[in-house]
């Protein structure tokens, strides 16, 4: 396997050449944006679901910006965001325009930090997603904790009075975090009672030939607790029937919404793909926000997607959709391409439940207009 | 929820339905398909399209449709209700290379026995037209694709006119050609006609007389679907950038603009009086237009994904509740209808105005219209006078339970319709647990027909309410109107292009100009509809809806064109059927 993959990079190297400059060509001297890169990843071995994920954040703009702006703070010892910056920081300084740059530096910390992606095993996109993010969050935490003992807050910026509670969000949190407040209504007393909590994506079942706005309804259906699952009503002061569901109280910058199309089959003792049709349009709203949220009609524009390719989720392969500027362009690990809008369309799903292998949007990155 | 193994049975596909009219019913030998009846593999091609004819002939037997299926097209004898559809003898079948026919609109003026005239649009851009019953092909338009390479996404002749047609593409374009002229042999230069806000009309500069004669450029992105008023006079148009635009077809003005919830506008229709217009599109949402206001008047939340075809029901549509088969006292065809739409729209409109101004309250109407989506999934709507006309507003204030109407998921449409309840067939694919409807009914019962009255009549309150608050606003959108909304336009391009180019942080104006204004009223200032009734009827994406006199038509992408007869008209066939066929399933 390991040869195999060495041949294939070689001769994707070889090719890589003029398929990037055809992509140079394609976009056109005038209208290829200033400053911007497009740099496929090297794949160290099933790499493509961190390769695809690093693409889809990479033109995430919020997400980037901090990145890069990290970059430029002053040397700190390496760590998983370290790498990524200088990762970043590789891409955007790059003196081409097109070209592929190997990821090696962030494989190898990633390797090293969390067991679960030490292996040349294909491992779940939506995994890898939620593990940066948290861990990004974690780091940047982390040093301002360190900060803060060292006595050097940064711009006297000292309103800490919820100092004991949760930590500061990050600007992790700034940009992904959104807020669900989940509404329990009992049966008996008909007393509400709410209990928000944070999300930095949001997973969704899918069903076939639906929308993701569907799926996103779906996701704040109402639940009836019943049974051993009632709940435990305070005014009642006793378990009760209950009306349980979800809505999103805070929109996040950065919604990311994953479909979980991945679904463990009880027979089968595996998982399998569900390659439903679900349309996702490049313009969204949400409905299903809550009474009180402070910005339910936030316009929400296609970003990225993360394109799963084959049957299951330890085979087969990740891609990534991305849109910069008007155009949108599709990363395969080293390969870049200029992709037609209309294009979007081959990575809905499959409308036949027969076929698991599709090629399907898997997360979907939807950036705030505002 | 996942349709796996047990799911399947919730999924299954009705073959009939319960309205207050009475029962519909699929004619499964009715159906008409590509002659080997094999399900098209339909992944990532053209939706499948129907086109109807009558050729006016004295048997009674005039009826002709028209279907692509991939890149075949087909031309039967269509027998509609009275008889089952023989698929051995194509009248014409033709097979195309390297392009695939898109849509296709006979010309109704010059249609008979022995000739029709078909125009076919296709993927590459080309458009043909062809005689399927002289079987010859007369012309070929944009043959050299000089004038649009881009897919053909909506073709159709001018109303009254023998030679005139309009053709949409996905590139944002319309053109006006005339059969008489030729496309020329080089690339047309074009001369500025008119400009307004987000459209630009331009005549072809030519010695000779050439195609196109027109050039319309309409909003951004993909022009999808474009529709004349009954009266011939107006066009309405729905593009990918989420726009409703509606033009006087003459003059080349616009009249007005829409903007959708969210996403592209797939599809538009008018109702037979031209008054209203309703468009669907990737907001799952079909949305109701007054065309004499210029504002949304309702919207609709019945579809679980996109919506691809909307179109009014003449038949059921009634003007007034004394009367309440408006059209279908008639023996006119529906081709008959639409040809002559003219004469027959006015006498509606003019009724219905002359009621309107003499009467203090609005004479009894309801439009009815139906839509079919992605979601394989059939919805009837109807439009009420409470809806139409709302009455003053009892002085009440938003509830939360609007909120709850606008957020909540549709609970099927059981409860809201006693027909459909003794139907005794759950909304398919509901993921709502069975229990729920019922006891959620507080919120619920507000949008089913009991309480739908106070529902819409809080909903008008806030919209007044709203309106009232903001009402200079609202004047000054008017106003932009008549210029061109040149501020409007300048905004929206605006937060767009600084979307791109910087995010967030810099563009602290509201983005999402359009919400709240008239363009795109917020989703609680307006009535939510709920479908009268929302049934799974296919496996595959639903392309096609036609309501003809006797029967619904429906389509979907496996290439598979089905009848449903209306209450009454289920004849000698649909008895043959129950005793022959075993499941009356579609596929």
């Amino acid at each position: 396997m390991e040869i195999l993959m060495t041949v294939s990079r070689i001769a994707s190297i070889c090719t890589m050449g003029a398929n990037a400059s055809a992509l140079e060509k394609e976009i056109g001297p005038e209208q290829f944006p200033v400053n911007e890169h497009y740099f496929g990843l090297v794949n160290f071995g099933n790499t493509c679901y961190c390769n695809s994920v690093l693409q889809a954040l990479y033109f995430c703009r919020p997400f980037r910006e901090k990145v890069l702006a990290y970059k430029s703070q002053p040397r700190k010892k390496e760590n998983l965001l370290t790498c990524l910056a200088d990762l970043f920081h590789s891409i955007a300084t790059q003196k081409k325009k097109v070209g592929v740059i190997p990821p090696k530096k962030f494989i190898t910390r990633l390797r090293k930090e969390n067991e679960l992606f030490d292996n040349y095993m294909q491992q779940d996109a939506h995994e890898f997603l939620n593990y940066l993010l948290n861990t990004i969050a974690d780091i940047l935490q982390e040093e301002r904790k360190q900060e803060k003992q060292n006595g050097r807050i940064p711009n006297g910026n000292i309103d800490n009075e919820n100092n004991n509670s949760a930590p500061d969000p990050t600007w992790v949190h700034e940009i992904f975090q959104g807020t669900l407040t989940n509404e329990t209504r009992c049966l008996t007393c008909e007393t509400i009672s709410s209990k928000d909590e944070d999300f930095l994506d949001l997973s969704v079942d899918v069903e076939q030939n639906t929308s993701i706005t569907h799926c996103l309804r779906g996701f704040s259906n109402t639940e009836t607790l019943c049974s051993e699952y009632k709940y435990y009503c305070e005014e009642c002061r006793s378990k009760q029937e209950a009306h349980k569901r979800m809505k999103v109280k805070k929109l996040p910058m950065i919604l990311a919404l994953h479909l979980k199309r991945f679904k463990y089959m009880d027979q089968l003792h595996r998982y399998t793909k569900l390659s439903y049709r679900v349309v996702f349009p490049l313009e969204l709203r949400l409905f299903n926000t809550s009474g009180d949220a402070t910005n339910p009609e936030r316009m929400y524009d296609l970003v990225a997607v993360v394109v799963h390719c084959g049957s299951g989720p330890n085979r087969g392969h990740y891609i990534a959709i991305v849109k910069s500027h008007d155009f949108w362009l599709l990363f395969d690990d080293d390969i870049v391409e200029k992709i037609d809008a209309q294009a979007i369309e081959e990575f809905y799903g499959l409308t036949s439940d027969i076929s698991k292998n599709s090629e399907s949007g898997y997360i979907l990155f939807y950036q705030s207009r505002d | 929820m996942a349709a796996e193994g047990g799911g399947k049975e919730m999924n299954e596909i009705k073959t009939q339905f319960t309205t207050r009219e009475g029962l519909y019913k699929l004619l499964s030998h009715s159906e008409y398909s590509r002659p080997n009846r094999v399900p098209f593999n339909s992944q990532g091609s053209n939706p499948v399209k129907v086109s109807f004819v009558n050729v006016n002939d004295q048997s009674g037997n005039g009826d002709r449709i028209c279907f692509n299926v991939g890149r075949e097209l087909y031309f039967y004898i269509y027998k509609g209700v009275r008889k089952a559809a023989d698929l051995s003898k194509p009248i014409d079948k033709r097979i195309y290379k390297g392009t695939q026919p898109t849509c296709h609109d006979f010309n109704h003026l010059t249609a008979t026995a022995e000739s029709v005239s078909l125009l076919v649009g296709f993927s590459a851009g080309q458009v043909q037209l062809i005689d399927p019953i002289k079987k010859e092909t007369s012309k070929l338009f944009n043959e050299e694709r000089l004038i649009d390479k881009s897919r053909v996404t909506c073709v159709k002749w001018v109303p009254g006119s023998e030679s005139l047609f309009l053709v949409a593409h996905s590139s944002g374009n319309m053109y006006l050609y005339n059969v008489e002229h030729t496309c020329g042999t080089t690339a047309p230069h074009y001369q500025l006609l008119k400009q307004g806000e987000s459209f630009a009309v331009h005549t072809c500069k030519s010695k000779s007389t050439r195609n196109p004669l027109l050039k319309w450029t309409v909003g951004e992105g993909a022009l999808n679907e474009f529709a004349f008023s009954p009266d011939g006079k107006f066009l309405a148009c729905v593009s990918q950038d989420g726009f409703l635009r509606v033009f006087n077809f003459d003059s080349v003005e616009l009249h007005g603009t829409m903007k959708s919830y969210f996403g592209g506008l797939l599809c538009v229709c008018w109702s037979p009086d031209g008054k209203y217009i309703v468009t669907g599109g990737e907001d799952d949402l079909v949305t109701v237009w007054s065309f004499v206001d210029c504002r949304v008047i309702a919207r609709g939340q019945g579809h679980k994904s996109w919506v691809s075809v909307v179109a009014f029901d003449p038949n059921t549509t009634s003007v007034e509740e004394t009367d309440p088969m408006e059209f279908s006292g008639s023996d006119e065809d529906f081709q008959e209808l639409i040809s002559f739409g003219r004469d027959r729209a006015n006498s509606t409109q003019s009724r219905l105005s002359k009621r309107n101004s003499t009467d203090s309250r609005p004479v009894s109407v309801t439009y009815r219209f139906g839509s079919v989506g992605q979601d394989t999934q059939l919805c009837l709507w109807d439009l009420t006078e409470d809806i139409l006309f709302p009455h003053q507003p009892l002085s009440r204030t938003r509830t939360h339970t609007n909120v709850m109407n606008a957020t909540s998921p549709p609970a099927g449409s059981g409860p809201a319709n006693p027909g459909s309840n003794g139907n005794s067939i759950t909304t398919p694919g509901n993921t709502i647990p069975p229990p729920l409807p019922r006891s959620n009914s507080l919120p619920h019962s507000a949008v089913s027909n009991t309480g739908s009255k106070s529902s819409v009549d809080s909903a008008i309150a806030s919209g007044v309410s709203k309106f009232a608050t903001l009402s200079i606003h609202d004047r000054k959108e008017r106003h932009h109107d008549k210029d061109h909304k040149r501020n409007h336009s300048m905004g929206h391009i605006s937060s767009k292009s600084s979307d791109k180019l910087n995010l967030v942080t810099k563009n602290k104006t509201d983005p999402a100009k359009t919400l709240g204004t008239a363009l795109c009223p917020r989703m609680e200032d307006v009535p939510l509809l709920e479908p009268l009734i929302c049934k799974k009827i296919a496996h595959e994406r639903l392309t096609v809806l036609i309501f003809l006199e006797d029967c619904i038509v429906t389509a979907c992408q496996e290439g598979f064109i089905c009848t449903w007869a209306r209450p009454g008209k289920v004849g000698l066939l649909s008895s043959q059927n129950q005793a022959n066929s075993p499941s009356g399933t579609v596929v």
